[in-house]
């Protein structure tokens, strides 16, 4: 049995990494690989919590709940990703600057 | 031979993580990120969660990246010019801050997982491993899952359908074409 | 304490009786401006009198009724809701919706054409709903809620034309006296909670109620109490000197003023006065019977001089009243509810008929393009040549005002004045003021009574419009609105109420109402004074007539007691000049002194920061300024620098969310 160390490591690793592809890429579609991939590390978590509650099965059953947030979180980003290329005609978050005042 | 395998998931996951950021090709980055994603769907297996791991790779393998790709190559002709213009951003200011940032989570969460572990397990885990309550490797979780969603978590069940159907709503609704005189 | 079941369809028959105008209102505030014919609120308002009779037939000389459900519960007091059903409240259950469904069918010819009548169906089923509800139900503090309910639907109708500033300033003045008594009523029920934890109507009130055995009680207390309810009874039934909003409510349409003087609004207070009689110690009740006596006094005064003859009417109705709260007063509600009955069936003819001569006058005016006020007494005369119905029937209610043998108030009236006479000749001289006081109002009521009928009815035509018009607009009501005056015309008369057309003692009413006495009954005044009072009504009568029906009036209109009397003694402009110019007045004073003191002050003082301000600009501008003006180029460069913080990319603000985050997290580790 892998001690719940391990999966709290590799979980940190995972979203540090999510954390460095959404500041650092250049693509908006990158950024929303690096949101998935700091929700993967927190699903990682919930699984290694959740393998001590076998009453409630609280890890798994909010793992899935959390999948499905990001599934919408996705469909939502990639939409408007969608309609921000439509208008700018670019994906690159640094040439949409409209939040400048 | 378990904890081997545990270590080449891992790696796997995360060499695939850290390659996938340094890559500048998009198409690429998107295919690694498949590996990584398998790779975690693999690691969730060691917390004994399969069913959370087949549904990773469905949901996302399936469903999530194919949507990434599909956005990507309607976005795909500008982005290659992008790419040609930042060559060498790799040492840009924005890229070091970025990095500063993401090494400083990893060493604090680092540190604090090294201080937690010290602290011993919580409560409730010592407990749960006394009365034997945690997974095993034979339990069935599948069966158990789905009682649980329709007794115990019934409610977050039907809220979170809701808003799944209200999200693909709004996000078709978003996504469509708009009319040519707008 | 439980509903018992066979009492159950009761139990329902009120439900449905009180709700049916409910579902009336709402249906037609659904429906809006599509709902104009009214049927829905008549069929409710038939509804409501159908079940009322069933119930009241049910009811009627049984044992109290007492349904009751928990409510719900605050700290370790529960509230409870329910309904309790005894005589008063049968009474009173099927007397108002028998004088709602004439007027009802009254408007409906009275109100046609009216662009707002979908509003007026509507409030006028919401008003028969509160003041049904307030009949049954149990406890106080519903009864508060009905009791608002009814202010509120009288505010909405008083001002149903609320185009005219005069409807608007009218109903505004309605709203803000009830306001002063539902004040009252609430201390009251704050009293009374606070003395008994009870508000319950029941466990108070019956006859081995809380009230009864608490010997030990503070008087002053319930003396408190019982002038606190007074108070709020005070302003829903008009009385002396909160009575001023009765008149100005005449602004409403008439067919709501014969309903709020007869059977809903004004007879709130009585019957609440009524319904917690047992609370009334002797001190609280010489107050009420003071106060009442002082209101029949002034308005049959003030309608002896009145012009307009809504105002007369409504009078009229403030003088009845205090009748009604004398008969409280003294003990004997019984006589109170009594002339309350007879006076909401001649009142609401009264009025209708009334109603009927603006609505042709109305006409009239139209027909000649003349400019003239359609309520004018002194525009009227002669009128009963066109509309001899109508002078019929309003005469045979004037006769019932006046308390003409044969009719109802005769009836009633000499009841009360009978039981009057009887509990002051057992207190002493002083009190006998209260009886004689009564019997010189029962007279001024015949005069002005008389002078109303004879200046519309008889004599010539004073205008000119009358003479020489062949097709002539003014006619007799049509059948909708002749018939409900038929109806109540009959009620005006003596059987309905006594066989016996000249004793009460034995009316059915009295005798099931059976509210015992304190004083006893001495039998030669019961052919003494009817004879007194017939003699005396005779007498004016017969005076009004040779003043103004043959035109022979010797007094100066223009004096002052007259005018005084028709401006109501200045009451309005006592009010206006203490209480809203006496306000006018200390908010000017306070804006004086804010002016003169609190601004020179200020003034002063800007003054000398002015002069130590050119000495400092010197300073400033040869000293400070260096430093500033460097400080300012540092600034400036720095925020030069900051500025590109807020660069619009939305990773930068990522990155500073993210360093923010960091930072928490290493504060919360390593602290």
């Amino acid at each position: 049995m892998i001690s719940i160390t391990h999966f709290l490591i590799v979980s940190a690793c995972i979203f540090s990494l999510g954390i460095y592809a959404i500041l650092a890429k250049r693509n908006a579609i990158m950024i929303l690989v690096g949101i998935e991939l700091i929700i993967n590390a927190a699903i990682l978590n919930f699984v290694a919590f959740g393998r001590y509650d076998k009453i409630h099965y609280g890890g798994q059953v909010f793992a899935l709940f959390a999948m499905v947030l990001a599934a919408a979180a996705v469909a939502v980003g990639l939409a408007i990703i969608l309609n921000v290329y439509r208008h700018y005609r670019t994906i690159n978050p640094d040439q949409i600057t409209d939040l400048k005042d | 031979m378990e904890l081997f395998l545990f270590y080449a998931f891992a790696v796997l996951a995360i060499g695939s993580a850290l390659l996938l950021v340094s890559l500048r090709n998009t198409a690429r980055s998107l295919f690694l990120f498949f590996i990584t994603l398998f790779g975690m769907a693999g690691l969730f297996l060691f917390a004994f969660a399969d069913f959370v791991a087949i549904t990773q790779i469905m949901v996302y393998v399936g469903g999530v990246l194919i949507l990434m790709i599909f956005a990507f190559m309607l976005s795909n002709k500008e982005l290659l010019q992008d790419l040609q213009h930042g060559k060498n951003s790799l040492m840009a200011f924005t890229r070091w801050q970025a990095v500063f940032v993401s090494v400083g989570f990893l060493v604090v969460l680092t540190y604090a997982l090294w201080q937690w572990d010290s602290e011993g397990l919580p409560l409730w885990m010592q407990q749960n491993i006394q009365d034997g309550n945690i997974i095993q490797a034979t339990d069935n979780n599948i069966p158990q899952l789905g009682i649980k969603f329709m007794t115990e978590y019934v409610l977050a069940f039907e809220v979170i359908s809701i808003f799944l159907l209200m999200a693909l709503i709004g996000a078709s609704h978003i996504a469509r074409k708009e009319p040519e005189n707008d | 304490m439980l509903a018992a079941t066979p009492h159950n369809t009761l139990l329902y028959a009120v439900i449905a009786t009180v709700c049916l105008p409910l579902l009336a209102f709402i249906y037609q505030a659904v429906k809006g401006r599509s709902a104009q014919t009214g049927i829905p609120s008549i069929t409710a308002i038939i509804g409501s009198l159908l079940l009322a009779s069933y119930i009241a037939v049910q009811v009627w000389n049984q044992p109290p009724i007492h349904f009751q459900y928990s409510w719900f519960t605050l700290g370790e007091n529960t509230f409870y809701i329910g309904i309790l059903l005894n005589n008063l409240t049968a009474l009173m259950l099927v007397l108002v919706p028998l004088i709602a469904v004439p007027v009802h069918i009254y408007s409906t010819a009275y109100m046609q054409g009216d662009a707002g009548i979908h509003r007026y169906w509507m409030y006028l089923s919401l008003f028969c709903f509160a003041m049904l509800g307030l009949l049954v139900v149990d406890n106080l503090l519903l009864m508060y809620i009905f009791w608002e309910l009814v202010g509120f639907a009288s505010y909405l109708l008083i001002g149903f034309w609320y185009t005219r500033e005069s409807a608007v300033q009218a109903n505004k003045k309605a709203f803000l006296i009830n306001r002063i008594g539902d004040l009252g009523f609430l201390i009251g029920i704050a009293i009374i909670f606070s003395e008994f934890g009870t508000l319950d109507l029941h466990a108070l009130f019956s006859e081995n109620g809380l009230l009864s055995q608490m010997d030990n009680l503070s008087s002053t207390w319930l003396t408190a109490a019982g002038i606190a309810f007074f108070i709020g009874a005070m302003a829903k039934s008009a009385q002396f000197p909160l009575h001023v909003w009765l008149p100005d409510a005449m602004e409403g349409p008439t067919a709501v003023s014969s309903l709020i003087h007869a059977a809903t609004m004004v007879a709130a207070g009585v019957f609440l006065l009524a319904r917690i009689f047992p609370l009334f110690n002797e001190h609280a009740l010489l107050v009420i019977s003071i106060v009442g006596t002082l209101t029949a006094c002034t308005a049959a005064c003030f309608a002896l001089a009145q012009y307009d003859i809504k105002k007369i009417l409504a009078y009229s109705t403030i003088s009845q009243l205090g009748y009604m709260m004398v008969g409280v007063g003294i003990g004997a509600y019984d006589t109170a509810i009594f002339h309350l009955l007879t006076h909401a069936f001649f009142k609401c003819l009264l009025f209708l008929a009334a109603g009927a001569v603006i609505h042709e006058m109305q006409h009239l005016k139209q027909h000649v393009q003349g400019d003239f006020d359609p309520q004018d007494l002194r525009n009227m005369g002669g009128l009963k040549r066109w509309m001899p119905k109508t002078a019929i029937l309003m005469g045979l209610a004037s006769l019932a005002l006046a308390g003409f043998p044969l009719t109802s108030g005769f009836l009633s009236k000499d009841a009360l004045i009978i039981s009057t006479f009887e509990w002051a000749s057992e207190r002493g001289l002083v009190y006998q003021l209260i009886p004689a006081l009564l019997i010189l109002v029962s007279i001024l009521t015949a005069f002005y009574s008389a002078r109303l009928i004879f200046k519309a009815f008889f004599g010539e035509p004073r205008l000119p419009y009358f003479h020489g018009v062949e097709k002539h607009p003014v006619h007799e009501p049509g059948a909708s609105m002749l018939w409900p005056m038929v109806f109540l015309g009959i009620c005006c008369l003596f059987p309905l109420f006594s066989l016996n057309p000249f004793s009460s003692s034995h009316s059915w009413i009295l005798s099931g109402l059976a509210v015992p006495h304190s004083f006893a009954a001495i039998h030669a005044l019961h052919l003494l004074i009817p004879s007194m009072l017939v003699t005396g009504t005779v007498l004016s009568i017969t005076l009004a007539w040779k003043w103004y029906a043959q035109d022979k009036y010797p007094l100066n209109a223009q004096s002052a007691l007259m005018l005084a009397a028709e401006k109501q003694f200045y009451i309005n402009e006592f009010n206006q000049r203490i209480w809203v110019n006496g306000i006018l007045g200390i908010a000017k004073g306070a804006y004086w002194l804010d002016r003169h003191i609190v601004d020179g002050l200020v003034q002063l003082f800007a003054g000398c920061v002015q002069y130590i301000s050119k000495v400092s600009s010197w300073v400033d501008t040869h000293i400070v300024d260096g430093l500033v003006n460097g400080l300012a180029a540092l600034t400036y460069w720095l925020g030069n620098i900051f500025r590109q913080a807020q660069n619009g990319k939305i990773q930068s603000y990522f990155l500073a969310a993210f360093f923010t985050l960091f930072m928490g997290l290493l504060y919360l580790i390593f602290s």
